[in-house]
């Protein structure tokens, strides 16, 4: 899509082991059992990697994403020192929301992240709002729609946009750099106020749709009169994969999508390119990470009547295979060098997996964790409201995520099927540590 | 006692219904209305005073014995502590007679979201919104007695507490207040009814004269009535389809009567040719509508228990902004006049009386309730005010006019009053 396709640790291939440097290196796990593999995989591949990856690292074992083997079961910790729902195997579900604070009352707000993260551990643990089953005359504590599902792997990350740091909250002298905005970048002038930006966001993922939105509806209805839902998106297929052991799946273009992501067990890339550290002007985001999000229709009828050749030459991928145009596999490395008999590049200067490699930006990678969505039909057009929520984690927006889309927003070749519509950054503060932490604790708490 | 209240709030809603004709009984002062004072206190100031005036005859009742009972300096001091471990835990567990202030903190407890002081079925305090890692705290005069702390969803919900001797001063007795706000609410619906009939004979004339304009106007004139008391129209299962039912909701085989068919005559077809029949039904019906909210209010001043109890008032209250929510935000109330605007109004205006009416026992209940859920009616008034148009036909922006920016901004602030008003229901009941 219209997002980086960088490179990054294949999971699989014992024969060449995990380089990062290798670009587009690896080798595919196979478009066999897509969804029943990833399925049965996900779990049992997360338990056994992750010891291993956390002592490789000298990672904390307390990072919020360890994750149990049943699905319907399955749970994902909620506390750690970082939030859980950004290195964790990805979900096949999302539902995102973004909302604009109205109480004035820092108390007020506090208390909100707080009962968020209340709501949010027991989300995760499969457990609803309350135990207690409420009085006959009032509302239930919980909506009940998730009660006998199970946890299905939900994680729950709460951001804070930059527009919260205004003089509501004497957070003014908080806002981190990194989370400044990013002024014009290329591409953004379909951008609608309808679908961007928000003073808080949550993304919560899990493996059932059903989960997902309960997780949501709760927690924006804790959060009336204080704060007021500015816009979501339900995201129903994964679009790209953060785990070792997830297949690469396909974006509604019908392309494999992220063939290169950053996965969670490359604990080097990921201390590298998504965690905040101690060069943080804000010691508050130490550990946290920074989530763009853009919402991005496809131009969908459009697409569907361009030919193969075209489509392939766009993506510089084979359309059924994923492989590079010069040849091979999936995770075959692609040769950007090599011309054809009419002298021009194989890989098209302008093609999308050009111009969103890493070495096309120097060096630069982000941690993608998009999903295909659809809103239905457009009822201005009657065209299919559909295409990717693409949401990205980084250590800087302006270093990582801004460097690429400028390059793609301006001669990407696939900006003729894609616009984006909407988006926003949000700064998701470190991992919620223990019952009586909250979201963002330290940001109102310690004087930096 | 009981005949008082009723006076009062009749006359404040006749003064108003004076003086603003169609709309906006109430809410036009507040606008102005600031810090502390209610969104209600302009709709319910005879309300007020009525209940001072009761306040008179007896013992303190309301707000005033209530808010004074943390400020006289003299208050026990009681800390609960809340662990996902161990549950609500009271230290002292024992206390004496009189003021006493609870600070909670809810050290782990993530499922615990209040904390109830109970005797059998009745709160006398409580604390909601308890966030693990956050303090909280309330105060209220309590009496000698066994009572218990309650905190829904911990290990252990319930615990004895203990108050020993006598209250220096008497609270005013919940029941009274409660049956008080009946009788209160009573006479604000049969207001409303005996208001309603005035502009829809003004309705049955102007269709009867052929005057399309005069009948639109008196259309117009008459919803916010119907509007502000509908829970207690709906109440009458035969009644409210009869009177106002929409085109999509009549059953087939069946007659479409009420205001919508005339409403629909006189704003799309422009006409009030063959309205005769309705109009007249719609007026008989209406006198029906007003013999049976009177046989209502007669069992409720003679506390018989049949007529309005306090937990259907809240009810009705919280009831008044689905209607809002449901059918005016939409657009599909007044899907041909356009004023949906003023039914919104009116249905916030009607909410806003119910509440109003419960005011004193739900001071006793928790002191910082009633300013929390005014302070949300207040920015839904606030909000509203923006939209009124006094060009337009009601005196609202027709809905039409509307942005979905609007309609999401009053959205919002419903909403914001809603979830806590959809709670006091389970805190009246004893």
């Amino acid at each position: 899509m219209t997002t980086p396709d960088e490179p990054g640790t294949q999971p699989a291939p014992p024969a060449s082991g995990p380089s990062r440097r290798r670009f587009l290196g690896g080798a595919a796990l196979g478009a066999a059992g897509l969804v029943g593999g990833a399925a049965a995989g996900y779990g049992i591949r997360a338990t056994q990697d992750r010891p291993a990856a956390d002592t490789d690292s000298g990672e904390p074992s307390s990072v919020a994403g360890a994750v149990s083997v049943d699905k319907a079961a399955a749970q994902v910790d909620f506390y750690g020192e970082r939030q859980a729902g950004i290195t964790t195997p990805q979900q096949e579900r999302l539902m995102f929301a973004s909302l604009d604070v109205t109480t004035t009352d820092a108390d007020e707000l506090q208390r909100l992240l707080g009962r968020w993260a209340a709501m949010a551990a027991r989300f995760t643990q499969g457990k609803p709002v309350s135990d207690s089953p409420g009085k006959p005359l009032a509302p239930p504590f919980d909506t009940g729609e998730a009660e006998d599902l199970g946890a299905y792997s939900l994680t729950v990350t709460v951001g804070f946009g930059a527009s919260l740091f205004d003089d509501r909250f004497g957070l003014a002298g908080k806002l981190p750099a990194a989370l400044k905005p990013l002024g014009t970048v290329p591409g953004d002038t379909t951008m609608r106020e309808n679908f961007t930006g928000g003073d808080l966001c949550i993304q919560a993922c899990a493996d059932d749709p059903q989960v997902v939105f309960h997780a949501v509806r709760n927690m924006v209805r804790a959060a009336r009169g204080t704060a007021t839902l500015r816009w979501s998106q339900l995201g129903f297929g994964r679009a790209s994969a953060t785990g070792a052991g997830q297949t690469t799946p396909r974006n509604l273009m019908g392309f494999k999508d992220g063939t290169n992501n950053i996965h969670a067990d490359d604990t080097a890339a990921v201390q590298e390119f998504v965690w905040v550290g101690d060069e943080t002007d804000q010691q508050w985001m130490n550990g946290g990470s920074y989530l763009v999000a853009r919402k991005i229709r496809m131009e969908i009828e459009s697409w569907d009547t361009d030919d193969l050749e075209d489509q392939e030459k766009i993506f510089g991928r084979e359309k059924s295979s994923g492989a590079p145009l010069t040849g091979g596999e999936e995770f075959t490395a692609i040769d950007f060098n090599r011309t054809g008999d009419d002298g021009e590049p194989v890989i098209d200067i302008n093609s999308h997996v050009r111009l969103s490699s890493p070495e096309a930006n120097g060096g630069v990678r982000l941690l993608r964790r998009g999903y295909n969505y659809t809103d239905g039909q457009d009822p201005d057009t009657g065209k299919l409201a559909a295409g990717l929520f693409f949401i990205c984690y980084q250590r800087d927006p302006h270093a990582q995520f801004k460097v690429v889309q400028a390059r793609l927003g301006s001669t990407d070749l696939l900006n003729e099927y894609i616009a984006h519509i909407g988006g926003g950054v949000w700064a998701c503060p470190p991992g919620v540590t223990a019952a009586g932490d909250w979201f963002g604790k330290r940001l109102f708490t310690e004087n930096s | 006692m009981t005949t008082l209240p009723r006076t009062r709030t009749a006359a404040a809603v006749l003064t108003c219904a004076a003086a603003l004709v169609l709309t906006a009984c109430g809410s036009s002062g507040s606008s102005e209305s600031s810090t502390s004072a209610t969104a209600a206190a302009t709709t319910s100031a005879a309300v007020s005073s009525a209940t001072s005036a009761a306040s008179t005859e007896g013992s303190a009742t309301g707000s005033s014995a209530t808010s004074s009972s943390g400020g006289d300096g003299a208050a026990q001091v009681v800390t609960v502590t809340i662990t996902d471990a161990d549950g609500c835990v009271a230290d002292p567990d024992t206390v004496a007679a009189g003021p006493v202030t609870f600070n909670i903190n809810n050290v782990d407890a993530l499922g615990v979201t209040e904390m109830e002081l109970v005797a059998e079925q009745r709160i006398l305090g409580e604390r909601e919104n308890l966030t693990p890692g956050f303090d909280s705290t309330f105060s209220v005069r309590i009496d000698g007695g066994s009572y218990e702390i309650f905190c829904p969803g911990a290990a252990t919900e319930r615990t004895p507490f203990t108050v020993t001797g006598q209250a220096a001063e008497v609270t005013g007795d919940l029941a009274d207040l409660l049956q008080q706000a009946a009788v209160e609410y009573a006479g604000y619906v049969d207001d409303q009814v005996e208001f309603l009939i005035t502009p829809v004979k003004e309705l049955q004339k102007a269709i009867a004269d052929g005057d399309l304009e005069a009948a639109q106007q008196a259309y117009a004139k008459a919803r916010p009535f119907y509007e502000r008391i509908e829970p207690v129209a709906e109440s009458f299962p035969d009644l409210d389809p009869a009177i106002d039912l929409r085109i999509g909701d009549v059953e087939e085989g069946t007659e479409w009567t009420g205001f919508h068919p005339i409403e629909q005559a006189l704003f799309e077809k422009k006409t009030t040719d063959g309205l005769n029949d309705l109009a007249d039904k719609l007026v008989a019906d209406i006198e029906e509508l007003q013999k049976l909210t009177g046989e209502l209010s007669a069992a409720t001043i003679a506390d018989n228990g049949k007529g309005y109890q306090p937990f259907e008032i809240a009810n009705g209250a919280s009831g008044l902004l689905d209607e809002v929510l449901q059918s005016k935000i939409t657009g599909e109330e007044e899907a041909y006049s356009k004023i949906d605007l003023l039914d919104f109004e009116a249905n916030v205006e009607g909410s806003l009386q119910a509440f109003a009416t419960l005011e004193p026992a739900l001071d006793q209940i928790d002191p910082t309730l009633v300013p929390t859920i005014s302070t949300k009616f207040d920015d839904l008034i606030a909000v509203l005010d923006d939209y009124r148009d006094d060009s337009a036909l009601g005196g609202w922006t027709p809905y039409t006019d509307l942005t979905a920016a609007d309609k999401k901004k009053l959205t919002d602030a419903l909403l914001a009053v809603q979830e806590p008003l959809s709670q006091i229901a389970a805190k009246i009941t004893q």
